[in-house]
């Protein structure tokens, strides 16, 4: 066995709440595709940016060639040969082909010679066997067409470790074949490949080695010969259920929307589900799955192009998110900062603000008064943790916006309540107070879409399950159904998830 | 609220910008009045106003659209282009209240027709209102050419020159009763907190419902009819209109607003800076010119004072995030997953 | 098709666009005025259009890195003006000092703007509009409002516009025109060749991935406004050869009509786009429009701005609207590589995916 090119050695590394990596250790060895797979959260994506100079860790060491380094930015990282392609691809759109390829090159010299530019570029694709017209500016390139080109790059700089974060979630069936060839070939010039993804049957084609993480934690390295989809799952979720609440029992009212054949060109196809008063409908996938392109559908914001959404008997379009919240549809986003909530501004004006024409005077002034009452209720009623309802929301800790942004929507009385990862990056205590909250509010007789990649939290709080996968939906099931095993096969598009007949 | 709430409010007010405003105010005032002694009178302060009024009236509006994240450059050509359809009109025997009428509907026009590239199309406001800037402009030539049209009639001109209500003169009555208007609706109204909002984040307002293109379609007619309303008390004041009426006044407007303390990014501000940049204005100007400082080096004064007001909050920025930084260097950063 | 979809890009498609409607525009020009295409005309305009372009160049560069330059008007007339009072009370001076002279004022005046936007990160659009305000004070202030007379220049800049490089009977090719030229070559060949002329490009097309990837961004961006300083001082010795007089209100109004000339001739008001020849070819059908206006007696030649001003928003609008979608549907360029065969079901079919 030739040495590990990169080695994580028992790196940890915590944040503010979360300790997003445990005592990690990984080795990449050239010539080997090494996937990382964990659910979200799972650590990830915090390895990938100690290796690539982002974060530091707290404690261990990586070692290039056996050295230990420490890596403090990207252009050290590059300097390393520690590369990285995302999902989205950083290029240049007014650039073309070939000058993204080289664009980061100090070398070539004083003047750019572009015959040999595209030469050399095309030397480069025909090492990895992709055809590609160099001199085509890159802002029309398919997502897989600019991948290519990311790769490209990397192989240029002399790439000895490509870490390669979810590059298939956009890709089509084919786009991602293509993918898979440069990556084959890649491998077999001898770069080192950190592979992550969330599609299983993809990982399994690819992978040489399989590691899984969970919760920060290492638990398992596989050479593929021995892993079973089964057993990675397994090692993915294998954890107690027990510290979330059970949900109390469905008062299932009225149907309150049903969703039908709801397709997106290119996004999603074919979504149908019924939801109930009184329940709480829970939407597990993994990323790529699309669920938020679907809720941001049913909100308004990018309407589908097609199918029937009929609500509280009426079959409507809803084509602006003022019309959703007419109606009594409220979302609240999953991105707090740039989409939910300003920052600058205190918490009543940010509670206030979908419905603040409830709130004035004739003359189209704000009734101060009222609009503070209103906020003090709210900061009450979810233990909002501040000095007052003036206080900036920057000021306030994530959990606590992320009430203020529930007491936003709430306040527009929603008859259905599309909730979007509501405890992504919140401490414990206020977790458990946004699930109680969802609990009293289902008892109200709210419709409940529960969208959330924390697995846990979906089966404890669910009455039933949908489960998509890259913009198809694989299933409903029912709580007595419902496992994470299961749960996690269907969002991984295994074959065995039962397919739920709609109730 | 305790009293002990409100006496720290005043006291955060003061320590922000618009209290170095006000020392700054001060220190101006004071040396002027050093200078002259009747620096102070009821008769000099009207004067101070009324030499810059029109410009301080289009200011209002800007600060809403430099809040709202957008800009307009062509608001100068626009009081340029109503005053001439006056003129225009004038010359070919309309009277002149309805000329007053057409040079309003001008101005809204131009607002719509702005508000039209920038809200809907979706245009930055930039560069659509910098070719308004040259376009508005060059309509105005096209009607007076290279004339000078005087001789309105004295009603007219009495209005523009002379006092009305007290010693107030149209002008100011209509600046003071905008600058009220300005900060109900601003501060206190839905429609100003939509502005504010837009500023911020037009995403997030968008998510929350508040409907985008219709507020800035009004904000940029809005501006056009406020440029219209100011062009035209400006001809008043005059006596007389040229093709190049206001020519230039943008970079005034532009820097009593952003002096102001409102942010060129968007999202905040406040109109009691605004008025404070615009007394600092005024008075400077007053200043230079009973120093017989001319009117060109004053222009450069102002545009040093535009680069310094975005500059020195820039710099303050960028040494506290700096300080930051160092002070946080052992911190681990926030979790972003 | 797919071999022409290679080798012409959208912009050369705008590039012939532009030349297509100056012909256009020549032509119908040439119905409603007299003696048109004579080669006076020819001399006149060509002068004319050889300060813009110069202009036009500089602000190029700037608009490439997603910036503007509003103060290029005030660089040209105070270059012009300080040039011109030198050489009159020093009319020994040689014409390469005198024209060094100019660049390197104009680069000065152009280093300021570019610290405060590269390094102050103040707005471009706040800097230059300051600029445009605190430059034609100092003009005004140092020129004690004395014009610069003709009569007191030596007479090698007065027969400077006359020069001529060729000429083809009446039609000359001046030395202006030739050195507009040689800038506009120049840097197109800087644009296209120079490693800092593609980093312009990058930066303006994605500062987020410059900014990763590790490029001086402010540095580059400095040098952008440096660089248009200069070549507004070089317009600016241009200028006062072409008039002699110099009053302060010099160069009033220039920087939109390079601006115009830009924004018309493709380059992108965010960045990322255009080229020098676009610019000259900009500058070209704005200046035409310009002197064919004055010459015509039916219309106001005060329609000019007017015309300038709409030129301007629907080219805008035109490459929102148009271009990008002419782009998108121009290279979209599908994959061309294999797929992996898969091992196991092509064993089993014999078969390539």
């Amino acid at each position: 066995m030739t040495n590990a090119i990169l080695e994580m050695r028992h790196v940890s590394k915590r944040f503010d709440m979360t300790q997003a990596l445990d005592d990690v250790s990984l080795s990449l060895y050239p010539g080997e595709i090494h996937a990382l797979v964990g659910e979200n959260g799972a650590g990830k994506s915090t390895l990938i940016k100690i290796m690539t100079g982002v974060y530091r860790p707290d404690r261990g060491e990586m070692l290039l060639d056996g050295q230990p380094i420490q890596v403090h930015n990207s252009q050290e990282a590059q300097a390393f040969g520690i590369a990285a392609i995302y999902q989205e691809p950083m290029v240049y759109p007014d650039l073309n082909v070939a000058e993204n390829i080289f664009i980061s090159h100090a070398d070539r010299g004083p003047f750019v010679r572009w015959g040999k530019l595209y030469r050399d570029a095309e030397a480069i694709l025909s090492k990895l066997d992709v055809k590609l017209d160099v001199r085509m500016p890159a802002r029309g390139l398919t997502l897989a067409a600019q991948q290519a080109v990311e790769i490209a790059k990397a192989i240029s700089l002399d790439v000895r470790v490509l870490i390669m974060d979810e590059p298939t979630a956009s890709l089509s069936a084919h786009e991602v074949s293509q993918l898979f060839r440069l990556v084959r070939s890649l491998r077999d010039q001898g770069v080192a490949i950190l592979f992550i993804g969330h599609r299983l049957e993809e990982v399994l084609r690819i992978a040489d080695r399989v590691t899984v993480l969970r919760d920060g934690r290492w638990i398992s390295s596989t050479p593929r010969s021995e892993v079973t989809s089964e057993q990675v799952i397994r090692d993915m979720v294998g954890r107690a259920i027990d510290d979330f609440f059970a949900k109390s029992e469905a008062q299932r009212g009225e149907l309150l929307m049903s969703v039908n054949g709801l397709a997106k060109h290119n996004i999603f196809s074919d979504i149908s589900f019924d939801v109930y008063q009184g329940e709480v409908l829970g939407f597990a996938g993994l990323i790529g799955s699309r669920r938020t392109d679907v809720a941001l559908a049913l909100f308004g914001v990018e309407p589908a192009d097609s199918g029937e959404i009929t609500f509280e008997g009426q079959e409507l379009e809803i084509r602006s998110p003022q019309q959703a919240a007419e109606l009594g549809i409220a979302y609240v986003t999953e991105d707090r900062r740039s989409l939910g909530l300003i920052m600058p501004m205190s918490i009543a004006a940010n509670i206030s603000l979908p419905m603040l024409r409830k709130y004035l005077t004739r003359l189209g002034l704000i009734k101060q008064k009222e609009e503070l009452a209103v906020a003090a209720e709210y900061q009450d009623r979810l233990s909002i943790r501040a000095p007052s309802v003036l206080v900036e929301l920057e000021k306030l800790s994530g959990g606590n916006q992320q009430k203020v942004m529930l007491s936003k929507w709430l306040n527009v009385r929603p008859k259905l309540l599309i909730l979007d990862e509501p405890t992504r990056g919140i401490d414990v205590g206020a977790k458990a107070e946004v699930h109680h909250m969802i609990n009293d509010l289902a008892a109200e007789g709210l419709g409940i879409i529960l969208i959330s990649s924390d697995l846990p939290e979906v089966l404890a709080m669910s009455d039933r399950v949908v489960v998509m996968r890259e913009g198809r939906h694989m299933g409903i099931f029912d709580q007595q159904e419902a496992t994470q095993e299961r749960i996690m096969a269907a969002a991984m598009g295994q074959a065995h998830a039962p397919a739920e007949s709609r109730q | 609220m305790s009293s002990e709430g409100f006496l720290l409010r005043i006291w955060r007010r003061f320590k922000s910008w618009e209290g170095l405003l006000l020392v700054v105010l001060v220190v101006i005032i004071a040396t002027n009045a050093e200078r002259s002694p009747a620096y102070l009178s009821i008769g000099n302060q009207i004067n101070l106003f009324q030499l810059s009024i029109e410009k301080i009236i289009v200011a209002l509006i800007m600060a809403f659209l430099i809040i709202n994240a957008e800009i307009d450059l062509s608001v100068a050509s626009m009081m340029g282009l109503s005053a001439c359809l006056l003129a225009w009109m004038y010359e070919r025997g309309v009277p002149v209240p309805v000329g007053l009428l057409l040079g309003l509907l001008v101005g809204v026009l131009g607002g719509l027709f702005n508000g039209f590239w920038i809200a809907i199309v979706g245009l930055p406001s930039l560069v659509v209102t910098l070719a308004t800037l040259i376009m508005y402009r060059g309509l105005a030539r096209v009607l007076l050419e290279d004339r000078s049209i005087g001789h309105f009639p004295e009603w007219f001109d009495a209005l523009g020159q002379q006092s009305l209500v007290g010693p107030l003169p149209l002008a100011m009555i209509v600046f003071f009763l905008l600058l009220a208007l300005a900060i109900v609706i601003l501060q206190y109204s839905a429609f100003g907190r939509y502005v504010f909002v837009i500023g911020n984040s037009s995403d997030v307002a968008r998510y929350s419902g508040v409907k985008v293109r219709r507020v800035k379609m009004i904000l940029f007619t809005a501006a056009g009819a406020i440029a219209a309303i100011a062009g035209l008390l400006f001809a008043a004041r005059l006596g007389a209109v040229r093709g190049d009426l206001a020519n230039g006044f943008e970079l005034d407007v532009i820097t009593m607003v952003l002096l102001g303390g409102v942010s060129i990014f968007g999202g905040s501000g406040s109109l009691f800076g605004v008025f404070l940049s615009i007394l600092i204005v005024l008075n400077l100007r007053n200043g230079m010119s009973l120093a017989n400082i001319t009117g060109h080096v004053q222009t450069g004064v102002i545009g040093v004072l535009l680069i310094l007001s975005v500059l020195v909050p820039n710099l303050a920025n960028q040494v506290r995030d700096t300080l930051n930084r160092r002070r946080q260097a052992g911190r681990p950063q926030e979790a972003d997953a | 098709m797919r071999g022409l979809r290679h080798r012409i890009r959208p912009e050369q498609v705008r590039e012939s666009v532009i030349v297509l409607l100056t012909v256009v525009v020549a032509f119908l020009f040439s119905t409603q005025i007299d003696n048109y295409f004579s080669a006076r005309f020819f001399n006149r305009v060509s002068t004319s259009v050889a300060i813009i372009a110069v202009v036009a160049v500089g602000q190029t560069l700037v608009f490439l890195t997603r910036n503007y330059d509003l103060s290029v008007g005030s660089i040209v007339g105070f270059t012009a003006y300080f040039v011109g009072q030198t050489l009159t009370h020093n009319n020994e001076i040689a014409p390469l000092v005198a024209v060094l002279l100019a660049i390197g004022l104009g680069a000065m005046m152009g280093a300021f703007n570019g610290v405060l936007v590269a390094y102050g990160r103040v707005p471009a659009v706040i800097v230059t509009l300051g600029t445009l305000a605190l430059y034609r004070t100092i003009l005004v202030e140092y020129s004690d409002a004395q014009t610069v007379l003709t009569a007191l220049l030596p007479e090698w800049i007065l027969d400077l516009p006359r020069a001529n490089i060729v000429s083809f009977g009446d039609v000359d090719i001046r030395l202006m025109v030739g050195v507009a030229l040689v800038v506009v070559i120049l840097f197109q060949l800087v644009l296209k060749y120079l490693p800092y002329g593609r980093r312009l490009y990058a930066i303006g097309s994605n500062p987020d991935a410059a900014e990763i990837a590790g490029f001086p961004s402010q540095r580059i961006v400095f040098l952008a406004f440096v660089l248009c300083g200069a070549l507004s001082g070089l317009a600016g010795f241009m200028f006062l050869a072409r008039f002699g007089n110099i009053t302060v209100v010099a160069g009033l109004g220039l920087e939109l009509s390079s601006i115009a000339a830009v924004v018309v001739g493709g380059v992108s008001n965010q960045g990322g786009a255009g080229t020098a020849t676009g610019a000259l070819l900009g500058a070209i059908l704005i200046d035409l429009i310009d002197n064919s206006l004055i010459r015509w007696p039916e219309i106001s030649e005060f329609w000019r701005d007017a015309l300038l001003g709409l030129l301007i928003l629907l080219a805008v609008a035109a490459d929102a609207v148009i271009m990008n979608r002419l782009r998108n549907l121009w290279t979209r360029s599908e994959l061309q590589m294999e797929a992996e065969a898969d091992v196991s079901i092509a064993q089993e079919q014999g078969s390539h995916v």
